[in-house]
Parts: structure tokens; sequence; C-alpha cells
């Protein structure tokens, strides 16, 4: 009877586990990786805490350079040691970040702060009310400073600030230079403004194909993540649009849409991937696998597919250009990124106070620049309290070159429409049935109906 | 008579070398986790698969262990959340801070070991008093339990988060372990088993003056032991693989498990495989070695637990 | 025991008896009723309500009859969940039932280091762990660089690359596979042991009588095993409902992949204007649940007639 001492052996310890880690599993209040400094690195006795709120929780989604903790850490570490507030940090994915939120709404433990975008924080979130008015946080020199679209994009519809502005940027496509020029595609590009036009992207599109015989790209439809390449391709190759200007409506069954799609269904070089979100995308071409990313922008030029490799070079070391998205003219119009901070409202005063030190910190004192430096983004201010961020990146040639080509053709922020998750749900369920070969027309006008409906109601 | 051996002998050989075709793809994924975990990312990287690593490297491990800080360990009041004014868990000591990667596996172990051990405590408990003891609504009690027996957990996935939200439990593995114990497949196993027990004997035991707990104790637990240990096994590891539950209660990286964590660096970082293919290698080795060390009363356990299943 | 129960109990043995069996019942039923029963109360309640996400309290919301269920009727996207939760079920647990029972009959009779070397290979990935395995198989099975689509285009078998699991015709499938690598491991074992069980005086006896080996095996050995296999296709049906880290890890419901477990997930919890439905998705409980009370029910009436 072996077994009895194995039964016996195992039940004993699993009793010693349980008493010794009594509870082990349960939530943690205070140690965080955020808090590994000792809880003794003693609050500044020179800034008091707030009474009450010594300890809040930041979720952040990986927001550029803001997913790297090495580079976060030493920030809220200084944040902590000045304030004497402990931040637990944790980081949220986007591919199950929303579920994760939604969930602790729910368990009404959601956290004291979140970094995002107003698509989320203010057209979601804050728009159902869970969300703190900022509004007294920005004052008319905060007004004057901050980028006055990234400002509206966070401010709600009846006038409430659910996100402080931290960075912004433009969305583009990554190019493969060398694959380019391999299969004498470079010719389409014109490199001096980074633009190119529909007809070259697709002759381009065939060279490559004729060079290599396999996917030169993909519309990746896995999900909703890094949807935004895949909108700025299909508007901008026919000068398509995907809301109407009053952000009241999608109208993304524009004749000039359909034809992208069809155009783009044909390409032979051009495969519609339901295997693939925009993360997998990125490290495709990172692979040299596929020769454009439709989901790059500067923080991935600066750290492609955030591989800690050379900026600007896929694994082996070809390079990667950013390009403008093809229009019929070479005139396009990107999608912006905008991400800031946002505070839910958990009903608890000190905490709200607490997270609102936490923003004002990061967001408007001399270590915004900071902030926005780590983000690999543009700050989404010129000056934060006497210190200049319009600048910050002046050193880095391939920042100053995205400000010169990238960032003039910033479009409309159409992505606080009402109804905007549901749309991003649309999109892709419609890229998918494309892909399959459904009728295109038809599919088109099914989903955009359905996210109109979503909108009205 | 011969042409018939003849004919089985042919049909054993070509069913071994099926069988041999099938344990390759068996223990392939296996075997890609573990060398995928020592591979270069160069190499994991290329769209050509390299099917030996030609050098061995832990750069992977290295950057698995770099990826987030947790405390080793955490001590936690009983029922502190119900006393501190931020409704936050009270520690009452904190580990040495480390890779949280170990810090994910510990409380796997924590909430697998938990939920095997209640989990076999309860339902020896009940399986008994079902089968042996004719008490009212006894029948309605066990359909109830066949009933509930194969219902996934999404079906009461939103009630059963209030409810932890209201115990306070969301966030911390009980909120793992403790509907994993409710999970009655566990009480119909053990009445399975528990109906083998003769009649005669548990009378034997009243008639010596035996109470009822220690009849239990004393008669009923060394009868029924190896259905016991089948149920362990069952148990530990399907709270081990309940991902769902732990993706939906666990919300921070120092109460997630293993898995938890590697499902979060999947999709945090797709883009790093040998990271993940370190991650899986950590989460299956160790319960690996447990089961190849154990394996006899593993396989036997289980067997025995459907002998009278 | 039959004798006792078939005598009337005086009514202090039955208060005794009651005493008794409710006390062993009462740390299982805490759990079970307070993490099972309670929950799938209020479960069924919210499902006849417009409960959201807003909504304080364990119910919530205003009280609209059937509606949800109407519209469930109506709602495309669950009908196709509904269909490809029975293609999972109805694929996975015979081809389990019939593949591990193969295996078993076939390396049974091996020698003792061998037939425990098949028993745990075949149990591996098992004891691997389910997201371990999802992690591997989801590089296995990539589209550009999978191990798959490499040794099939090596082999000459397929021309192009085969999206597997991007592509409607491949993905259900590629997730049934994994879950049947997951699932045979217990029945293997539990079928080694059952085949070496059996009676061997019965085997002779039919021998001797003429029988065939097929019917030696259908007709007494397979007669002997029937409580195994019931007990078999319980833990089957059981695992094929717990595929959800497959379809949240591999495809996220895309590609045909969709399975009533998942929908509940998505539409409470994924940030898309349905979300926060509470009602809507316990509504989509409820009618997994008498699903799966059905299947269960005729199981057990199986397992009755036995």
């Amino acid at each position: 009877m072996k077994m009895k001492k194995i039964v016996a052996a195992a039940l004993a310890a699993a009793m010693a586990l349980s008493l010794a880690a009594c509870g082990g599993g349960q939530k943690p209040a205070q140690s965080t990786p955020a808090a590994s400094t000792p809880a003794s690195s003693t609050p500044a006795a020179s800034t008091p805490a707030p009474a009450g709120a010594t300890e809040i929780t930041a979720w952040i989604y990986p927001v550029g350079g803001w997913s790297n903790e090495a580079d976060v850490k030493p920030l809220i570490d200084q944040f902590t040691a000045d304030t004497g507030i402990k931040v637990n940090l944790e980081w949220l994915a986007y591919a199950d970040g929303d579920d994760k939120v939604n969930t602790a709404i729910t368990a009404k433990k959601a956290p004291d702060l979140i970094m995002e975008g107003p698509e989320r924080l203010v057209a979601n979130w804050g728009a159902k009310g869970y969300m703190v008015d900022l509004s007294d946080m920005i004052d008319a020199t905060d007004k004057s400073e901050i980028n006055a679209a990234a400002l509206a994009a966070c401010t709600s519809a009846d006038g409430k600030v659910y996100q402080y502005p931290m960075f912004i940027t433009a969305h583009c496509m990554g190019i493969n230079l060398d694959a380019f020029k391999a299969a004498g595609a470079d010719q389409y590009l014109n490199l001096d403004n980074h633009t190119w036009t529909t007809e070259g992207f697709i002759k381009a599109v065939e060279a490559l194909y004729a060079k290599k015989g396999d996917t030169v790209a993909a519309i990746y439809c896995k999900g909703q993540g890094g949807d935004q390449g895949t909108r700025a391709l299909i508007n901008n190759m026919y000068g398509g649009t995907f809301t109407n200007a009053e952000h009241t409506a999608y109208t993304w069954d524009d004749p000039n849409n359909i034809k992208a799609l069809e155009q783009l269904k044909n390409m032979k070089g051009i495969a519609f991937d339901a295997s693939l979100e925009g993360g997998d995308e990125l490290k495709l071409m990172y692979q040299e696998i596929l020769d454009m990313a439709f989901c790059w922008n500067i923080a991935q030029q600066l750290d492609p597919a955030s591989a800690h490799g050379d900026p600007g070079k896929t694994m082996n070391g070809q390079e990667i250009v950013c390009m403008n998205f093809p229009s019929p003219d070479g005139t396009p119009v990107l999608q912006g990124g905008i991400w800031g901070l946002g505070i839910f409202n958990n009903g608890d005063d000190a905490k709200i106070e607490a997270a609102k030190q936490f923003v004002k910190y990061f967001c408007d004192s001399e270590h915004a620049a900071d902030a926005a430096k780590i983000s690999n983004f543009f700050s989404a201010r010129s000056a934060a309290e006497g210190t200049d961020l319009s600048n910050i990146f002046a050193d880095n040639a391939i920042m100053t070159d995205y400000n010169k080509v990238i960032l003039p053709n910033l479009g409309d922020y159409y992505q606080i429409t009402k109804g905007w998750a549901g749309a991003r749900t649309e999109w892709w369920n419609m890229l998918q049935k494309v892909g399959k070969g459904e009728d295109i027309a038809a599919s088109v006008a099914e989903h955009v109906a359905n996210a109109n409906a979503a909108a009205a109601g | 008579m011969k042409i018939q051996s003849g004919r089985s002998r042919a049909y054993r050989i070509v069913s071994l070398i099926i069988l041999i075709i099938l344990a390759f793809l068996f223990t392939f994924p296996l075997y890609w986790i573990i060398t995928g975990a020592f591979k270069s990312s160069a190499v994991n990287n290329s769209p050509q698969p390299t099917w030996w690593p030609t050098e061995w490297v832990t750069d992977n491990f290295k950057a698995l262990f770099k990826q987030r800080t947790a405390p080793l360990w955490e001590i936690f009041m009983p029922f502190g959340s119900f006393t501190n004014p931020e409704k936050n868990r009270v520690v009452l000591f904190a580990g040495p801070d480390a890779p949280a990667a170990f810090r994910w596996l510990i409380n796997a172990v924590f909430m697998a070991v938990a939920a095997m051990v209640i989990t076999c405590v309860t339902a020896a408990m009940a399986g008994y008093a079902l089968a042996k003891k004719r008490f009212n609504g006894r029948a309605l009690l066990f359909s109830l339990i066949v009933c509930a027996m194969a219902l996934p957990k999404q079906v009461i996935l939103i009630p059963l988060l209030k409810e932890m939200s209201g115990l306070r439990l969301y966030g911390s593995l009980w909120a793992v372990i403790f509907p994993t114990v409710g999970w009655p497949f566990g009480v119909f196993l053990m009445k399975q088993f528990s109906e083998g027990i003769p009649g005669e004997i548990l009378e034997a035991a009243r008639i010596d003056g035996s109470s009822e707990w220690n009849t239990f104790t004393t008669v009923v637990m060394p009868m029924i032991k190896p259905g016991i240990g089948a149920l362990a096994i069952f148990t530990f590891i399907n709270c081990w693989n309940d991902y769902f539950m732990q993706l939906v209660m666990l919300d921070a990286n120092n109460v997630y498990t293993i898995s938890m964590g590697i499902a979060t660096l999947q999709a945090e970082t797709s883009t790093d495989i040998g990271l993940l293919m370190a991650g899986a290698a950590m989460a299956s080795v160790p319960i690996i070695t447990i089961f190849l060390i154990f394996q006899k009363y593993f396989t036997q356990g289980i067997a025995m637990g459907a002998v009278k299943g | 025991m039959a004798k006792q129960s078939k005598q009337p109990m005086s009514r202090a043995l039955q208060r005794r008896e009651n005493i008794a069996g409710y006390l062993f019942m009462l740390p299982c039923l805490i759990f079970f009723i307070g993490f099972v029963v309670i929950p799938m109360i209020i479960c069924i309640l919210t499902s006849l309500t417009d409960t959201n996400m807003h909504d304080p309290g364990l119910i919530g919301g205003s009280f609209i009859g059937l509606d949800n269920f109407v519209r469930l009727w109506g709602d495309k996207d669950f009908l196709a969940a509904l269909k490809n939760t029975f293609v999972i079920v109805i694929v996975s647990v015979p081809t389990v039932c019939a593949f591990s029972l193969w295996v078993s009959s076939a390396i049974y009779k091996m020698k003792g280091p061998v037939l425990s070397a098949f028993r745990c290979i075949f149990y591996l990935p098992v004891v691997t762990g389910s997201v371990a395995v999802t992690v591997v198989w989801a590089w296995m099975y990539n589209n550009y660089y999978g191990i798959f689509n490499y040794v099939l285009k090596g082999l000459g078998l397929i021309e192009g690359r085969i999206n597997w699991l991007g592509d409607e015709r491949f993905a259900l499938g590629c997730i049934i596979l994994i879950l049947f690598t997951t699932s045979v491991g217990q029945p293997i074992v539990l079928y080694v042991s059952a085949l070496g069980n059996v009676d061997t005086t019965l085997i002779e006896a039919a021998q001797v009588d003429g029988a065939t080996e097929m019917q030696v095996f259908w007709k007494v050995k397979w007669a002997q095993m029937m409580p195994t296999t019931l007990y078999i296709l319980v833990i089957t049906t059981i695992n094929s409902f717990q595929c959800f880290a497959l379809i949240q890890l591999l495809t996220k419901g895309g590609a045909g992949t969709d399975t009533v477990m998942y929908r509940i997930y998505w539409t409470a919890f994924k940030l898309t204007e349905q979300a926060g439905h509470f009602g809507y998705a316990n509504a989509m409980g409820v009618v997994l649940a008498i699903f799966i009370g059905l299947l269960s029910a005729v199981q057990f009436k199986l397992a009755k007639e036995k």
C-alpha cells in the first residue's frame, strides 16, 4: 500500500503549504512590481500625501515604450519618493485588456488610473459614467499648451474631459526598403516626402509578388488589434471616409472604400488573413516574411516589433522605411493616436485625489518630458509648467524626420464617434467576410448598417 | 487458425507502427516547447524550423525573469479586506522580490493543491453520505449533482463574479479555488466509490459503538482511498488547467498563476516565441516531472477511479 | 444496503440518518450551493431581465420576460456558436472514445515498461497544461512560419500555405485536434486497466465455443467495459466544454470557431457596444445549460439501461 503513503504525504504537504502560504494567493495589498523599492522609501516629509490614500492602482495598456517595465519603473519610483503615494502597476494587453477592465468594473475593483486612448476612456468608459471629469485640472495655460485636436478628442460631447492627453502620433505604414529595391519596386516610392500613389502601390505589390511568389502584405482581421492600419489603407486608396465629419454616423460604405476592397481582394500579393492581428503583422515584417506593415508608427520605427533590435531595421538588418498610406494623388490622411491618463471613479475621494496627483505629475510638470520620452511618441503639449516639450526628440534623426514627413498628414480623430467599439467589431468581421470571398458590397452594407444602428442607439 | 494468426501478426505490426507515429506526434509539442525555450531568437524567428538546436542558449529564460517582478510569496491576514478601510487585503509577511514567473508557479501550485485537498475532503464525506445514508431528499440532491456536473463555468460567469466581488474574494486565488470545490463531479465519483462499501461492515462498526465520524475516518476512508487518489489527480489537473476562471477572477501580476502568466505574455509579446516557450516550459516541466516520478500511482489512481465508475 | 432501504425505517432512525447525512453533506453543500446552485438561480433570473453592467446588485435591470430568448433565436452569431459547440462535442466525444479504445487494445498486452511508456506519452498533453499546449500549437499552426505548413509543403502534400487558424474550413478542426490530444490521455489509462481486468475465464469459454477474436472483443470484453465507457463518455463530454482557453488564445472566436462558452464571455465583457448585456449573456448560459442537462440525461439513461 505505497499508495497510502503517497496520499498521506501529498495531504501533509498540501496542508503545510496551505498553512505556509495561508492566503498566499490573496489579493496583494502592498507589493507590486513598482513597489520593489523597499516600502521604507519613506514618503518625503516635505510633500505630505493627502490623508487616506497612500496607494493607488494604475493599469497601463502597452502604449509605445510605456510597455517596458524597465523604463517605466524608475519614473514611478521617483513619483513614489516625491509624493509618498505608492503605485500598484499592472500592464494590460490589447488582446484581453478591455475584458479585464470590464470584469474589474463589474467586480467593483476598477483600477484608479488607466492609460489608453479616447476611444476607450472617453467614448466608452467615460460615456458610461465610470470615469472622473478632469476638466478642473486644465486651466487656460494648459489649454494653450495642449494640442487642440488632442484635447478635443479627449473631451466628451457634454464638455467633460475624461482623459488627460499625454502623447500623440500619426499611424503610418512601414515597408522593407531592401525588399522593394530587390524587386525594383522602389521606383514607386517618393522617398523625399515618404508618399506614394495608389497606382504605385498596386504596381509595387505586383512587382514584389512577381519576385517572391508569396504574400507581400496582409489585411489582418483576427480581431480589432491594430485596425487603424487597415482602415487607413482602405480609406486612403481611393479617398473614402470612415465616418462623417460630424462624427455621428459611419460612412465606410462609401463606393471608394468598396472599390478599394475590391482592388485589394483581387491583388495577388495581398492576403486577407483572419489569423493575424496588428501585432502579428508587425512581427512578420520584422521577420522579413511580409514586405509591408499597415500597423506601423514611430514607436515601431524606433523599436521594430518591440523586439529591442536596431531602430528601423528588420531581424537581419534590412532597412525599414516609414511611408504614408498610398492615395490617388499622394495626399494621404493619416489616423491619429492619442494616449493619456484617465481616472476611474471608485467612490473614494482620497484615491481620486491621489490619482489626480499622479496625472498632474506625469502630464503637467517637468516630469512630462521623461514620460513622453520613454513613450517614443510626441508629447501632446508644447510645454508644461515652464518645461519645453516640443523639442524633446531634437537629437533623434528618426523622430525629426517623422515630424517632418508623416505628422503633418494627421487627419481627423474620428475614433470618438458614438458606437465606436461596436463599429470596430463590425469592421474586422466584415474584413473576414470579404476575405472568405463573400459579396463585398453586400458585406459592407450589412456591417455599416449594424455599426450605424449601434451609433444611433 | 494459421491464416488468422498471420493476419493478426500483420495487424499487430501495422498497429505498432501507427502507435509509434502517434507517440511521436503526441510528444512533439512538448519537445517543441523545451527546445524552443533554449533556441536563440534568430533561430526561433526563422521560417525554416530548426529541428534540434545547434546551440543551446538561456537568453529566453533571462528575458522571462526580467519581464516582471513580484514578491516570492505573501501571507495575508484572513478577512483583512473587511477591516481595511481601503478594502484591500492586509499583507502580514511578504517574501523577497523575485521574477514574477516563480511567483506564478507558487500561486498555481497553491491554488491547485488547495482545491484538491478541500475537494477530496468534502467530496469524500458527501459521496459517502449519498451512497450510504438514507436521508430525505437524497435522490433530489443526487440528480441535482448529476445535472450540474457537465455545466461549464461560463454559464454562471456573471453571477459568480458578482458574488466573489461581494465576498471580497475577486482578485484572489480563493475565487478560483471555491468554484472548483463546488463543482460536483467529485461527489459523483466518490458516491460511485462508496457504493462498494459493504453495508455489513458499517453495521458492525455501529454495533461496536463507533460514532458516525469515527466510522467514516477509520472504516470508510481506507476503503475509498483509491477513489480519493483518482479524484485528487483529476481535481489538481482540472484546476491547474482552468484558464477561464483564472482569467476572470485574477486581476494582478501578484496573483496570476503560471497559465495566466503565459497567456499574458502571449497577449503582450506574441512577437517573442522563445520567451513564450520558456514560460510554457516553466509551466509544464514541473508537473511533468512529478507525473513521471509518480507515474505508476497516477495511472493506478485514475484506473481505480474507473473500475467503480 | 438493499435490505435497509426496503424496510421502512423507524422515525427515530430516519431522523438519525437525516442528521448524519446532512452533516456529512454540509461542507460540500456549502460550496456546491454557494458557488454553483445560487449563481445558477441568479443566472436564470437575470436572463429574464435587461440587466447590464451599470446595474448594481446581483440581478438589477427590469423584467422583460422571455425577450432575451426570442432575440437569441434570431441571433445568427449565437446560432452559429451553438452549432459549433455541438460540432465540437459530437465530433470529439466519439472519436476520443474510439481512438482510446483502439490504442488501449493495441497496447494493453505489451510488456510493462513499453506499456507505461505509451501510457505516459498519451498522457503527456494532459499534464503539460492547456495554456502551454495552446501556445505551442499556435506556433505550429502559424500560417507563415508554422511547422505544419513547412512539413506539408516539404512533403509536397500542399501547394500553397494553409491558413490553419484563419480559414473557416480548417480552424474548427484544428481546435478539435488540440482538444483531442489533451483528452485521450485519461481514457487510454482507463481502458488499459479495464481490459486488463476482463474476466479471462469468460474469454476462454468464448474461445472454446469457437468465437473469433472480433466476437470475443465485442461480446465479452466490450460488454464488461461498459461502466468504464460510460465514465469516459462523461469525462470527455465535460472536457469538450472546457475548450474556452483554446478559443480565447487561438482565434478569439473568429474563422467560424465561436462557441457558446466563448460568446457568453464576449457578450459580457468584451468592449463592444453589445458588451455588458448581462441579461442577454445569461440567457445564452441558460440555453447552454438546458442542452447540457439534456445531454447528461441521455447519458445517464444509457447508464441505467446498462
